[in-house]
C-alpha cells in the first residue's frame, strides 16, 4: 500500500510531501490496528470464553 | 480460580470459540475499511485534481481534515464515557473511555505529523506556535498523560477515577482547539466546510467527504476492537489478582485450603 502511494505521488509537484502525509497516515494506523489486534489475541487466550461476550 | 490458556477451545456444538476481539461485525467493517482506503487514495492521488495556489500539496487534506475530525469525535466519546462511569461505575464505560482516549492520541498525533507535512510547502515551516497547532500540541500531551495515568498500578478504582476526571478535562480542551482559528489569528486557515457554505466543490469535494466516511468506519473498527481488548485487559487483571489472592491463602493454610482472614 505504502509503495503503490509512493508511486502514484511520483510526478506531481511537493511529491514527497504528499506521499509522508499519506503514508505516514495510513501506515501509522495500519500498525496501530495490528499492534491491537495483537494484543487482542495474546489477552482472548488468558480470559476464559465465557467472559468474551463477542465469542 | 484457574486462569485457561488454551489457543483453541471448543464448545460441545464443536464451534470454535474466537480467540481474538474479532467477530462479523469488525470483519465487515475491516473489509469496508480496506475497500474504502484504496477507493480514497484513488480518488485523492489520482481522481481530484490538483489546485490552483496549493498544487498537489492539497491531496493531504484529503487525510489530514478527516483525521482531525474524527479526533474531536473521540475525544468527546472519552469524555461521554468518564462522565457516565463517574454516574454509573460500570466496565463498559470504563472500557469505552480508554478505548476512545487511545484512538483519540493515535488521532491527535497523526493529525500533527499530517499538518506538519502539509505546513511546509503551504506555509514554509514544519511547525509555528499558532493557536490551533499549539492548543492541539497541549490535547495531544493531555492524551498521552491520560493513557499514563491509565497505567497507574493501584487500585483499578482510583484509577478509574482519576483518570474520568481528566477524561471531563479533554473536552473543554478540544473546543479550544476548534475555535482558535476563530478566536486567534494565527497561520492555520479556518474550516474549509462549514455546514452547507463549503470552500470547495465537485471531486475534491466529493473525494474530502469520502475521506470523513472512510475515517469514521476505520475509526469505528478500531474501536471496537479496542473496546474489547479494554474489556479483556480488566478481566485478565481480575483474574490474576484472584489467582494472586487464592495463592496467598493456600500459602497461609496449606492443608485446610480455605480463607484465612486476619491476622493469627
Amino acid at each position: 500500500m505504502s509503495l503503490s502511494l509512493l508511486f502514484l505521488t511520483l510526478g506531481m509537484t511537493d511529491a514527497g510531501y504528499v506521499a509522508a502525509g499519506w503514508i505516514a497516515t495510513f501506515g501509522i494506523i495500519g500498525a496501530y490496528a495490528v499492534a491491537t489486534i495483537r494484543r487482542g489475541k495474546r489477552l482472548s487466550k488468558i480470559v476464559p470464553p465465557e467472559e468474551r461476550r463477542w465469542s | 480460580m484457574t486462569v485457561t490458556s488454551s489457543p483453541t477451545p471448543r464448545t460441545g456444538d464443536d464451534h470454535e470459540v474466537v480467540t481474538s476481539t474479532s467477530s462479523s461485525l469488525t470483519r465487515v467493517l475491516g473489509i469496508l475499511s480496506l475497500i474504502g482506503a484504496v477507493g480514497l487514495a484513488i480518488m485523492g492521488l489520482i481522481v481530484s485534481p490538483a489546485d490552483k495556489v496549493q498544487r498537489d500539496s492539497v491531496r493531504l487534506l484529503y487525510v489530514h481534515v478527516p483525521v482531525v475530525t474524527w479526533m474531536y469525535v473521540a475525544v468527546l466519546f472519552c469524555s461521554v464515557a468518564s462522565a457516565m462511569w463517574l454516574r454509573k461505575r460500570t466496565d463498559g464505560w470504563d472500557a469505552l473511555a480508554v478505548a476512545s482516549a487511545e484512538i483519540g492520541a493515535v488521532l491527535v498525533g497523526l493529525g500533527l505529523i499530517s499538518g506538519m507535512v502539509w505546513g511546509r510547502p503551504t506555509w514554509g515551516v514544519y511547525w509555528v506556535w499558532d493557536a490551533r497547532l499549539t492548543s492541539t500540541a497541549i490535547l495531544f500531551v493531555m492524551l498521552l498523560g491520560y493513557l499514563a495515568l491509565r497505567r497507574y498500578p493501584g487500585d483499578a478504582e482510583a484509577r478509574s477515577r482519576m483518570s474520568a476526571v481528566l477524561g471531563l478535562l479533554l473536552v473543554p480542551n478540544a473546543a479550544i482547539v476548534h475555535k482558535s482559528v476563530d478566536w486567534w489569528r494565527g497561520l492555520h486557515q479556518g474550516a474549509t466546510v462549514k455546514r452547507l457554505d463549503a470552500t470547495i466543490e465537485g471531486s475534491m469535494l466529493t473525494t474530502l467527504f469520502l475521506g470523513f466516511v472512510v475515517a469514521g468506519v476505520v475509526c469505528a473498527w478500531l474501536l471496537v476492537h479496542r473496546f474489547r481488548v479494554a474489556w479483556l485487559e480488566g478481566r485478565s487483571e481480575r483474574h490474576h489478582l484472584d489467582a494472586a489472592l487464592a495463592d496467598r491463602r493456600a500459602d497461609a493454610d496449606p492443608s485446610a485450603g480455605i480463607a484465612v482472614g486476619g491476622p493469627s
